[in-house]
């Protein structure tokens, strides 16, 4: 049953990618695109996804809306806004380093999300994830802190609240 | 030194625009259309013309498949004779089917694992797309299949060889894919041909469209769809001999080599 529902999320993803690369909705497209979607959504029903449950549960689905509009608008804004300043500053303002920074997401999905989150802003990029000490390694632009704990609030702490409320 | 940098830069400079210069001269398209393009831009796709057209209006698939179709299988041929000649020389050097050396934590890291298990399937949609259109919009069947062989490409590196093998894709498998895709081509270029033979009247190998001599043909439409007679099949098998062909080469080229 649940590899079912794995095998239906999938063949939906690939359904939307099909008809969307094809820009068209013929019934030749909407035909292939469906036995595509089913031939590709077994195969990945096992790989794409663990708990299919979760892809259907509207909650979660509420709060990916609400953080990617929080995201692309405010927290990509001051990030771009920071690094422009640092890059057109005479000076050239840098202070950088790779700090660790733990987190306690527990999903493979939500600490994708979490580094993923971090690595889109400017100015922090993850570089390793070090799943045994449950850390990040970020290069930070500007390090302000060296702290690992001190460090999380300032990069990951909002991303990894959504992220665990998304996919944990 | 500072003048022999400037004399150099000036000097590449200088030559670069020259060479622009005269790319722009002599390689400007005219807006004239040579004889045989006119030919094969009236003829692929014209009901009008019955005996010439191939109902295709993608005019590279219609001359690949169509115009000079034996070319292509020939080509074909050579490619899947080039992968043969590689599994032939890489015979006995692997071990397969050996998953209890599969501890799950060879590869890369679980960002990259993560975000390449949802692309996997939508390089898939993307390839499947590229090579069912191929009658329709630029790609087709080899452009589709190599598209498609992209997604185990990025698993056998990201995760590992030996996580195909537990999915259980194996060379076994694929070679009895790909052997399928080339008998489906191989039928394909004699359908009119056994068409003609069941019906008693004149037809060729490798013919798609009717012609003037030969008035049975493939149609063009099924169910009010356009398929372009043989060249929808090509695409299609082609499709599934070149994924399941370079995945099967994939899995050997990574493979371990067996010991002793």
């Amino acid at each position: 049953m649940s590899r079912a529902l794995n095998a239906f999320i999938v063949a939906c993803l690939t359904f939307i990618v099909y008809i969307v690369f094809t820009g068209s909705v013929s019934i030749y497209d909407l035909m292939t695109g469906f036995i595509v979607a089913v031939v590709t959504g077994v195969l990945f029903s096992n790989i794409a996804l663990s708990n299919a449950l979760k892809v259907i549960d509207p909650r979660r689905w509420y709060i990916l809306v609400r953080y990617a509009i929080r995201y692309f608008i405010i927290d990509e804004t001051l990030a771009h806004v920071d690094v422009i300043k640092r890059i057109l500053h005479p000076r050239v303002p840098v202070n950088p380093a790779i700090v660790k920074v733990p987190y306690y997401a527990e999903t493979d999905y939500a600490k994708t999300c979490i580094a993923c989150s971090i690595t889109n802003t400017p100015g922090t990029v993850v570089v390793e994830i070090d799943e045994n000490e449950r850390v990040f390694y970020i290069h930070w632009i500007d390090a302000k802190t060296l702290e690992p704990e001190k460090a999380r609030e300032f990069i990951s702490k909002v991303f990894e609240e959504y992220s665990k409320k998304i996919f944990d | 030194m500072k003048l022999v940098e400037l004399v150099l830069l000036v000097t590449l400079i200088l030559s670069i625009a020259l060479l622009l210069t005269f790319a722009y001269m002599y390689l400007t398209p005219t807006s004239e259309i040579r004889n045989l393009a006119v030919f094969y831009l009236v003829t692929t796709y014209n009901p009008q013309l019955p005996f010439y057209t191939v109902n295709s209006p993608e005019a590279v698939t219609a001359i690949v498949w169509d115009y000079r179709g034996l070319d292509t299988l020939f080509e074909t041929a050579v490619f899947y004779l080039a992968l043969i000649a590689a599994l032939a020389l890489a015979r006995k050097l692997y071990v397969e089917a050996t998953p209890e050396f599969n501890k799950g934590n060879e590869g890369l890291s679980v960002i990259v694992k993560t975000v390449t298990k949802i692309t996997s399937p939508m390089i898939i949609a993307v390839g499947a797309s590229i090579g069912l259109h191929g009658h329709l919009t630029p790609g087709g069947g080899f452009q589709g299949g190599a598209t498609i062989a992209v997604a185990p490409m990025i698993i056998i590196i990201v995760f590992s060889v030996l996580y195909l093998l537990t999915k259980r894709v194996t060379t076994e498998k694929m070679l009895l894919l790909r052997s399928l895709g080339l008998i489906g081509i191989g039928l394909t270029t004699i359908s009119a041909f056994i068409i003609g033979l069941t019906a008693g009247r004149t037809t060729y190998v490798f013919q798609n469209m009717p012609k003037f001599d030969a008035p049975l043909g493939l149609p063009d439409k099924l169910n009010g769809v356009l398929i372009s007679g043989t060249l929808w099949f090509f695409n299609l098998f082609e499709m599934l001999a070149v994924a399941s062909g370079f995945t099967m080469a994939f899995i050997v080229l990574m493979l371990v080599k067996k010991e002793g």
